[in-house]
């Protein structure tokens, strides 16, 4: 028998995870017209009733399928664009303008809807079971007030893998060094019930030039908990030498297919006492785009990468096996979610070993580029000024 | 319905392995919550807990929740003095088994 270790590709689950998944910023879906939002390996139609409260449906329409998203707000109610049948929140038709009765069995699909922290949020399971509000993400004091700035918001594409990918970031200390360009210098895990939380100090990486998160300078304090399958509040405490900055992240994904997601994330700052709200603004959106770029360089490796339902783990990886255990309550009956998918687990990570050899190894990639430096110096001394040209 | 289905039996192993091996039952000190404990190094600690034991424990009883809506206790300082003495006694091993 050969000792060679063979990756288990496995199969993905053909269902999508039960619980809350945000759809976007509420104010994006109230400008009075219907709005597509690709999920749950269909189509969506998100629009604003006259009191300005969001409904969401399946996207097709149950006469003859018709792509409401493509249809026109008319009162509280989305019309079809094909054959003007309306449809209201409560998933039932309203109103056929040339027929004389509406068939009792218009009904379509709904998706229970809940605002939070301005923010759309909506209810997904297949087995139909009612939204669970004990569930939701908790409500952030002071978002959405004069002590934040506005949200940002930010959507992502990932068309070639499935989103347990995203997940799996919650337990992997390791790759904050080698992607994000981070010394991930504490690291924890906490699982319990449908939380799954992070809790991570790092540094930058003197060797990276300010990518990434590798800034020296950097100091990141870290809280991220998913509360269900998509949605994690991440607060972060960023000291830049010594300018102290409370941020909240929002990370979340909507299931697209079977194997595609959209990865949305957005951010606000708690406005530092003095600073007028330009400046809280800009430093909002620097942050914005630090976690921006810190997110493409996950997707360009999961989008390369194999699916993998055996992972082989060293002394100073996370606890994997335990954060997909705590994954998959959301994908089987909720009569078969068995204790062990939601008992609390904790994980320290050791990060001793880990820091030793990575502070060693970026002390390398420094004096490597020095001594470059020194020598493209050199060469430049000896070149004669070449004549300025225009 | 099953998910995430693996293709090979020995990611069952796998499985087994890396969640339920080796761990220690450690009794709080305190509210007496059992819990099982692996040491890989000094430095790092895996529990995994029941919802009897977390029930038991005093110590997330009497913490509230952070004010600004986080609702996760990092950890319970008791068990964790629990666990050092258990390591002092000798009653858990330290080490790893083939990074597991
Ligand atoms: S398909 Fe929608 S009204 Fe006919
Ligand atoms: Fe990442």
């Amino acid at each position: 028998m050969s000792d060679t270790r063979l990756l288990d590709t496995g199969t993905v689950p053909e269902r999508f995870a039960r619980g809350w998944h945000c759809l976007g910023l509420v104010d994006a879906f109230r400008d009075g017209l219907p709005h597509a939002v690709e999920a749950f390996g269909g189509k969506l139609v998100v629009w604003a009733d006259s009191q300005g409260e969001i409904k969401v449906l399946d996207g097709y329409c149950r006469h003859m399928g018709g792509d409401l998203t493509q249809g026109t707000v008319k009162g509280d109610e989305i019309a079809c664009p094909f054959h003007d049948w309306r449809w209201g929140g409560d998933g039932k038709c309203k109103a056929i303008p040339y027929a004389r009765r509406v068939p009792l069995r218009a009904r379509t699909q709904t998706y229970p809807t809940v605002i939070r922290n301005g923010q759309v949020l909506v209810w997904h399971d297949v087995e139909g079971g009612q939204a669970d509000m004990e569930i939701l993400p908790p409500e952030l004091e002071g978002v959405g007030t004069d002590r934040y700035t506005d949200w940002t918001w930010e959507v992502i594409d990932v068309p070639n893998a499935h989103c347990r990918e995203i997940v799996d970031n919650v337990v992997d200390m390791a790759h904050f060094f080698y992607i994000h360009f981070a010394f991930p210098t504490n690291f924890r895990n906490v699982f319990e019930g449908h939380m799954a939380t992070q809790f991570m100090e790092s540094t930058g990486r003197p060797d990276m030039a300010g990518e990434g998160y590798g800034d020296e300078d950097l100091i990141l304090k870290s809280e991220a908990t998913y509360y269900g399958p998509s949605y994690m509040i991440n607060w972060l405490e960023t000291d830049y030498k010594g300018f102290l900055t409370k941020v909240i992240l929002v990370n979340c994904h909507i299931p697209t297919g079977p194997n595609s997601f959209k990865l949305q994330y957005g951010l606000c700052v708690e406005k530092p006492e003095g600073l007028d709200d330009k400046t809280a603004r800009y430093i909002g959106k620097k942050y914005s785009d630090m976690f921006g770029d810190g997110f493409l360089q996950d997707v360009a490796i999961w989008l390369n990468k194999a699916p993998v339902q055996n992972p082989l783990l060293c002394e100073e990886d996370g606890p994997v096996y335990q954060l997909r255990r705590w994954y998959e309550q959301f994908y089987v009956d909720k009569a078969d979610i068995v204790a062990e998918m939601t008992d609390r687990f904790e994980f320290e990570v050791d990060t001793t070993r880990a820091n030793e050899n990575w502070r060693a190894e970026v002390e390398e990639n420094l004096a490597r580029k020095a001594a470059e430096d020194a020598a493209n110096a050199q060469t430049v001394e000896k070149t004669p000024e070449p004549a300025e040209s225009s | 319905m099953p998910s995430f289905v693996p293709l090979s039996p020995d990611t069952v192993e796998d499985q087994r392995r890396y969640t339920r091996a080796r761990l220690v039952e450690v009794a709080c000190l305190d509210c007496l919550a059992k819990v099982g404990v692996k040491k890989n190094s000094e430095h790092h600690t895996s529990i995994q807990w029941s919802g009897q034991a977390l029930k038991q424990c005093q110590e997330f009883a009497r913490m509230s929740d952070a004010p600004d809506g986080r609702s996760v206790h990092a950890a319970c300082p008791r068990l964790a003095a629990s666990i050092e003495a258990a390591v002092r006694e000798g009653e858990i091993n330290i080490g790893a088994e083939d990074g597991y």
